[in-house]
């Protein structure tokens, strides 16, 4: 993608931040697509090669959890992703079609016993590598926010 | 993804390349299993040319060392770039797993 391209995507005519919107089937084949694009949506930002691979990580894990845990790998289903840049960073909003779960209560892979587990740390290295973590209260529903700068 | 293997000092040294992530990860751990059902005691894990790692990563790879305590077999991580290793610290698994800088010191724990 040039980089002309990539900037329309970010801000509408008069220079705000625009939302980038998009839709997949829930399929695990489609998580790499999301993070292809919204990365590439952020060239101009000149990010190192550590913020680009926290971000293609966090979109990646809350895409796949979106898609095995929320709408239960229903391919029926669909993840929506909206993203925009506005105060130097980047918001990315994840949501499936399922109850949600109880965000809250989500067991710390770090403690003990759970070290050994091989599963539960998608959410736990989203909060640790991303600036900024919401679910909305039913849990179907992240936003993650990444400064942008250096030093960010 | 195939995993290369190459006997060195009596060790088995494993070669993982690229990335291993959901997609991959199945691959890689159908690799491991079948040393794994040899019941080959020692391996080093050298991940210098591996680029992106996600928690299915991880946990294939935590697998692997499950599997291999179960038959009381050893296994060293090596090789991991700063990035990746700051995934296994921030998670705590650098506890779990002997991660040493290089190949060759990760040979010579075994002596």
């Amino acid at each position: 993608m040039k980089k002309s391209e990539a900037s329309v995507f970010l801000k509408n005519r008069n220079g705000m931040a625009a939302k980038n919107l998009i839709k997949i089937p829930s399929e695990i084949k489609n998580i790499r697509k999301v993070s292809r694009e919204i990365l590439s949506a952020l060239i101009d930002y000149n990010l190192d090669e550590d913020k680009r691979f926290d971000i293609r990580l966090c979109i990646e894990e809350a895409v796949r959890n979106a898609i095995t845990h929320g709408n239960c790998s229903d391919k029926k289903r669909s993840v929506k992703v909206s993203y925009w840049v506005e105060g130097g960073q980047v918001n990315i909003e994840i949501e499936d079609e399922g109850k949600g779960f109880d965000y809250r209560i989500v067991p710390d892979p770090t403690a003990g016993g759970n070290l050994m587990k091989t599963s539960g740390r998608g959410v736990y290295l989203i909060k640790k590598l991303m600036d900024g973590v919401e679910f909305n209260e039913t849990g179907n529903k992240v936003r993650m926010v990444k400064n942008l700068k250096i030093g960010g | 993804m195939a995993v290369k293997t190459e006997p060195k000092s009596g060790i088995t040294v494993c070669y993982i390349e690229g990335e291993i992530d959901i997609n991959s990860s199945p691959d890689i751990k159908k690799s491991f299993d079948k040393l794994i059902s040899k019941k080959i005691p020692k391996i080093v894990i050298n991940l210098s040319k591996v680029t992106y790692v996600d928690s299915s990563g991880l946990a294939t790879l935590v697998e692997i060392l499950k599997n291999m305590k179960a038959y009381s077999g050893r296994m060293r991580l090596s090789n991991l770039s700063p990035k990746i290793k700051s995934l296994f610290e921030i998670t705590k698994l650098e506890r779990l797993f002997e991660i040493i800088a290089d190949e060759e010191e990760a040979i010579s724990t075994f002596a």
